[in-house]
């Protein structure tokens, strides 16, 4: 086949399979937010059975485990990218990252059990639930901030140090400000994954809400929405009506991812546009 | 592996074009002093008409020169080579003009009787086509002691054309019906002596280009 | 004066020797220009001027590099200071992804400067200095990288004149610039010689002979041939010179 015959064949094998994700995707947004967006009235947020609470935990624990996985998975990540020497210990520390990464969730969700929930004997907590969902994100942290440190040109060290700049300041005010856009999807994907998380969820936080009103106590019970929607649906409470309650939730939550994305991606692409200058686009 | 082969070519065409100017204007001189000798006044005026051909061919070695300059940007010998080449040319072409003045008295002179039998002239013009067969054997060889020895047979001219002078200039006194051709001759010998001093020159570049010293070979 | 003198300096990557013995000194308020094949070591040399070499590991470097009298590879030298002192252009065009402003400021800020006027100050007389004042002062706070390359060079050389050094090193400033960048960077070469000490790597020999007083000739990690920079470009001493620079190696 000719060159310019596979280039043509190629382009339209890539352009359907990006249609087709598209495609995937409206279809999924519209039956879900089609079924579930009716019900997502006030009633269903502040009423007896509402889930205002849930909705506050998802963030509260969120936060939490950010603050929990944030210091370390940042301070661990420049360290791989700046200071580390390239050795046998750090191929070790990145292999290790990279095995925890890919650790279902599950059994991160039964060691939380064991350790925060058994061992220091919590029980089932919003600060247990934050620990656990932190080792979660740990590894996928330190890689992300590796990596967006990395794509820093080495250029840019350069000419910083060689103005007589220290590693520190040539880190805080270079590099750091660089990779930014790269760690803020980084920090959101992190943050996706972990405000839709329930395997962990259930056997750390539990699966009631406190009956207090946005209780910050860490150590109450905090169910989330992706809990409560699996709750829901694999176990209904009679005489509620658990299909619209779960198709709400649904629907709340995925509202909500695509908020919060928002709410990071748009500063961050500001961000990168102010970097980059006008002429870039 | 060799580089630049298309310039050594170039450089390699300059220097057959500056070793034919060098030979046209040996020529020249022979051919001036010849018709001077013979009172042969065709042969005089075929030089003046020759020497056309000497300018153009300064005229497209000059070109050669400044093309190769602007397009190939040389350093070190060939800059020396190009520069040096540019200014033999100069001076071959004005050892062709000083043919020319030659072969002019030759003509004023005509068919009047020669006041005197001539023959310091053709020792003199004996030297210099010497001279300039050793400098273009010695720019050709690049061979800067050879172009240095050759200069010092200038001396030898240098003392035949003062020994000219005092004959011509009593010449002059003993008869003044003399004074006309004497100072004609007088001319032809200070031309020849001009010519020696032209080759002093042209062994001066041949210095510069084998080391890139600037010599007075004059003194 | 001699401001920089180099005495028997050899360097290695690993196993690997990339600088035999050099012994070379420049004066204080001239140019030298490092001249040589691709892989002979002129960034090599000049990075180990500023310490820059100190950044790549498995590096080792035997013999001294005085810079006003002061060995810089003494236990006790700040290389901090060394570098504030000794500053770096590099062959591509390397602004912060900060505006013009931020990008000059950045030096004198992490010295210590923090008063706003001192800076903007700072910023304007570098700015001149390096020519591009008149072409950036609209601009100031626009991002950097929307420059030009030529701009974007000059702004380095700003940035870097920013920090108040006495020397610069520049490595293939001009090798990704037009011609009418090279010539404003070479002009503006001219104009700092009268007060800093230059070293430039090229691969353009025109622009060494343009720029620099002196030629240094590097050929396998060896300083071959170093001389004025006329006398090295009509007469030099040494064959590989000669074969070098007239085009004909190997
Ligand atoms: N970080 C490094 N590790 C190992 N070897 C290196 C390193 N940097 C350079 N070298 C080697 O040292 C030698 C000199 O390199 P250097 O970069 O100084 O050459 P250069 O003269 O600047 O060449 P160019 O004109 O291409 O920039 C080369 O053989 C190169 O392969
Ligand atoms: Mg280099």
């Amino acid at each position: 086949m000719k060159a310019h015959q596979a280039n043509r064949f190629a382009s339209i094998l890539l352009w359907i399979g990006a249609v087709a994700i598209l495609a995937l995707l409206v279809a999924f947004l519209a039956l879900i937010l089609g079924r579930g967006l009716p019900y997502l009235t006030a009633e269903f947020f502040s009423g007896s059975d509402g889930v205002r609470g849930q909705l506050f935990n998802s963030f509260y624990i969120l936060f939490l485990s950010l603050i929990f996985s944030l210091p370390i998975g940042l301070g661990a990540g420049i360290y791989m990218a700046e200071y580390a020497p390239q050795n046998r210990f750090t191929d070790l520390i990145r292999l290790s990252t990279e095995s925890l990464a890919s650790v279902p969730s599950i059994v991160f969700g039964l060691f939380g059990m064991i350790v925060f929930v058994n061992m220091f004997g919590l029980g089932f907590t919003i600060l247990g639930g934050s620990a656990t969902l932190a080792l979660l994100n740990l590894p996928i942290l330190v890689r992300v901030t590796e990596e967006s440190l990395r794509a820093v040109p080495r250029s840019y060290r350069e000419a910083s140090l060689a103005l007589g700049a220290t590693m520190w300041q040539t880190l805080r005010k270079v590099i750091l400000p660089t990779a930014l856009p790269g760690l803020i999807t980084g920090i959101t994907l992190v943050a996706g994954r972990a405000l839709g998380e329930t395997a962990i969820l259930i056997f750390t936080a539990g699966m009631n809400v406190s009956r207090i009103l946005f209780d910050v106590n860490p150590l109450a019970a905090g169910e989330t929405l992706a809990v409560h929607l699996f709750a829901v649906k694999s176990n209904p409470l009679p005489g509620t009506n658990s299909d619209q309650i779960a198709d709400g939730t649904a629907a709340l939550l995925i509202l909500m991812v695509i908020v919060f994305n928002l709410c990071l991606s748009i500063p961050s692409r500001w961000l990168q546009y102010r970097l980059q200058g006008k002429n870039r686009g | 592996m060799p580089t630049r082969q298309k310039f050594d070519h170039e450089l390699e065409d300059l220097r057959l074009k500056i070793l034919t100017l060098g030979k046209m204007a040996e020529q020249q001189i022979a051919l001036a002093v010849n018709s001077l000798m013979n009172q042969d006044l065709e042969l005089a005026n075929s030089i003046v008409v020759k020497d056309l051909e000497l300018n153009d061919l300064r005229a497209d070695i000059e070109e050669t020169c400044i093309l190769l300059i602007a397009t190939q940007q040389p350093f070190a010998r060939d800059l020396r080579k190009l520069v040096a080449g540019f200014k033999i040319s100069i001076y071959l072409e004005r050892m062709g003009d000083l043919a020319v003045d030659l072969a002019k008295v030759s003509i004023r002179i005509g068919q009047e009787k020669l006041i005197k039998p001539l023959v310091d002239i053709p020792r003199m013009s004996g030297i210099v086509q010497e001279m300039i067969r050793i400098g273009l054997k010695a720019y050709v060889d690049e061979d800067c002691g050879a172009a240095a020895e050759m200069s010092l047979m200038d001396d030898e001219i240098d003392k035949i054309y003062s020994g000219v002078f005092g004959e011509l200039k009593s010449i002059m006194m003993e008869n003044p019906n003399n004074v006309t051709q004497a100072n004609y001759l007088l001319f032809a010998s200070r031309f020849l002596e001009r010519l020696g001093d032209y080759c002093t020159n042209i062994a001066e570049e041949i210095v510069y280009i084998c080391n890139g010293k600037r010599m007075d070979l004059n003194e | 004066m001699d401001k920089i003198v180099v005495k028997e300096l050899d360097l290695f990557y690993g196993e690997q020797q990339a600088l035999n013995s050099i012994n070379i000194a420049m004066k204080e308020r001239s140019v030298t220009a490092l001249i040589g094949p691709s892989g002979c070591g002129k960034s090599t040399f000049l990075r180990t001027l500023n310490r820059m070499q100190d950044l790549t590991p498995g590096v080792k470097i035997i013999g001294q590099v005085k810079i006003d009298g002061q060995d810089i590879y003494a236990a006790d030298t700040d290389v901090v200071l060394l570098r504030k002192k000794v500053g770096m252009v590099f062959q591509h065009p390397n602004p912060f992804p900060k505006s013009v402003f931020e990008n000059v400021a950045y030096g004198p800020r992490i010295h210590g400067e923090t008063d706003k006027k001192k800076l903007s100050e700072i910023v304007e007389t570098s700015l001149k200095d390096a020519a591009l004042w008149n072409e950036v002062k609209d601009r100031l706070h626009e991002s950097a990288l929307g420059l030009s390359g030529g701009q974007q060079q000059r702004l380095c050389i700003a940035r870097l004149l920013a920090v108040g050094p006495e020397i610069l090193l520049m490595d293939e400033p001009t090798s990704a610039l037009d011609p009418i960048s090279t010539m404003k960077i070479e002009e503006l070469i001219a104009e700092l010689k009268d007060k800093y000490t230059i070293i430039i790597v090229t691969h353009n020999m025109h622009q060494a002979s343009r720029v620099s007083d002196r030629t240094a000739f590097f050929l396998s990690g060896d300083l071959i041939e170093e001389d004025i920079t006329s006398v090295l470009f009509t007469r030099p001493a040494k064959k590989k010179t000669e074969d070098y620079i007239s085009g004909r190696f190997g």
